[in-house]
């Protein structure tokens, strides 16, 4: 339980060696982002005359290279990793590209996310937009994702350049705006983690208070929602979903894991729980504890306050928080224990932060 | 919180959600319809101007054992937010 059990399966979880972990991320990853945040706020617009489909052509017609907002992008080398890196990068910039877009139709058209979330099906399957399966080898796949990372980042680059000539937003406008887009924030679950293991008045204050906690600490504490922290104990073990949608407290713990948004997980953890953490993370939870399941189905965001590993008294807050993992957060992983993450280290593996965008 | 500001249930009280509301949030997942569970946090009235226009009656954390709510009979339970026009009262006097 302490976490220092070596290391499990996850066959969830990619480190860079894993390639094919790594890719399959980038084919979730961008399949969701285009049907469940893209594609759906277009049809939207188009409902309601804020762009129309004779804009787009045309937009697409007149696009020249020099007026494109969107840059090419090449691979930093011929080698696989920075061929894997690259589409990843690339698929970031896509994500951003449909952040820009989105503040931008949300203003015009007073959209709340509620409306997204009717337009891309949450409710009725009526609405949902197919997503593409993924086949072949590797390197097929690696290859059809530049492909469609390529098509669908051009049907972004349209819709950006209609937007801008039917006057719902300017040049200068939006690259001001993609410049703060590029402005990361740390993430900050691990400190936080930290802190509650070391500070049990700030613990207490998280656990009651949420968010009012977090400003008080100082960190960035976001604004969609109630956010409420559930504590692991040696009696119970929680786990966070969405099975709706996805939702999550990004605004403070930044991107998702692919899976957390992929549907296996958001039908299975609610109908076995046990089961479904244990064929998914590796994880057996010991038949002592209770699995508490969230499903954050309203204004009410949730992350998992783990356990602190054994064998970690008189570590620092810098070093505790380098054992927290996104896992670990929504109830799929434990804390790591200070021998994993020496293993880790050692190997190279240490897992990368997830992204924190801004507002 | 505003956890006294009217709203119905309390810590404790047994629910059932309802099997249909088409007047009520949307956001009440299929799964727990028609299921009864006990309220395990009362949030009152949350405004969420960013998710959505208007303001969604007082909200509740309801808890529903595993096996009520799926064929898994483990001892685990499902914690679900709802809102208070999917609930009403259970009488336990039977």
């Amino acid at each position: 339980m302490s976490g220092d059990h070596g290391h499990s399966h996850k066959p969830f979880e990619g480190h860079m060696h894993d390639f094919e972990a790594h890719i399959k991320a980038v084919e979730e990853d961008l399949e969701y982002y285009r049907a469940k945040r893209f594609e759906p706020r277009i049809f939207y617009l188009l409902r309601r005359n804020v762009v129309t489909f004779p804009d787009l052509l045309k937009a697409r017609v007149d696009l020249k290279r020099k007026n494109q907002f969107f840059k090419p992008r090449k691979p930093e080398g011929k080698n696989i990793e920075a061929r894997v890196r690259y589409l990843e990068e690339w698929l970031d910039e896509y994500v951003k590209g449909i952040a820009l877009v989105s503040a931008r139709a949300v203003e015009a058209m007073d959209m709340v996310t509620e409306d997204n979330r009717k337009e891309r099906g949450d409710y009725d399957d009526f609405f949902k937009i197919k997503k593409k399966e993924h086949h072949g080898t590797l390197a097929e796949r690696m290859r059809n994702l530049e492909q469609d990372l390529k098509d669908y980042q051009e049907l972004l680059e349209v819709f950006v350049q209609a937007l801008i000539k039917r006057g719902w937003s300017t040049r200068a406008e939006l690259e001001q705006r993609w410049k703060q887009l590029h402005e990361q924030r740390p993430w900050a679950g691990g400190v936080i983690v930290a802190k509650a293991w070391t500070d049990p008045e700030f613990k207490h204050a998280l656990l009651a208070t949420g968010r009012e906690a977090l400003r008080e600490m100082g960190v960035h504490q976001g604004k969609v929602g109630k956010l409420v922290v559930v504590e692991n104990t040696d009696k119970v073990h929680n786990v966070i979903v969405c099975t709706l949608c996805s939702c999550y407290p990004y605004d403070i713990l930044g991107d998702t894991p692919w899976w957390y948004k992929h549907e296996s997980y958001r039908t299975n953890i609610v109908q076995n729980p046990r089961a479904c953490i244990k064929d998914m993370f590796g994880l057996d939870i010991p038949a002592g504890k209770e699995v508490q399941v969230y499903d954050s189905t309203s204004d009410i965001r949730y992350f998992v306050l783990p356990q602190r590993p054994k064998g970690t008294e008189g570590m620092t807050n810098e070093e505790l928080a380098k054992l927290v993992t996104v896992d670990s957060l929504i109830g799929a992983g434990y804390a790591l224990g200070p021998n994993q993450l020496r293993e880790s280290e050692r190997d190279g593996f240490t897992a990368e932060a997830p992204r924190v965008r801004p507002d | 919180m505003m956890e006294s500001t009217g709203s119905k249930f309390k810590i404790g009280d047994a629910v059932m959600v309802a099997v249909e509301n088409p007047t009520g949030n949307p956001r009440t997942p299929k799964y727990i319809r028609g299921k009864r569970g006990v309220i395990g946090s009362v949030h009152g009235i949350l405004e969420n101007i960013r998710d959505h226009r208007g303001i969604h009656k007082p909200l509740y954390t309801v808890k529903f054992d595993l096996s009520e709510v799926s064929t898994c009979h483990d001892q685990d339970s499902i914690w679900v937010d709802v809102h208070e026009e999917w609930l009403s009262e259970v009488r336990q006097d039977s």
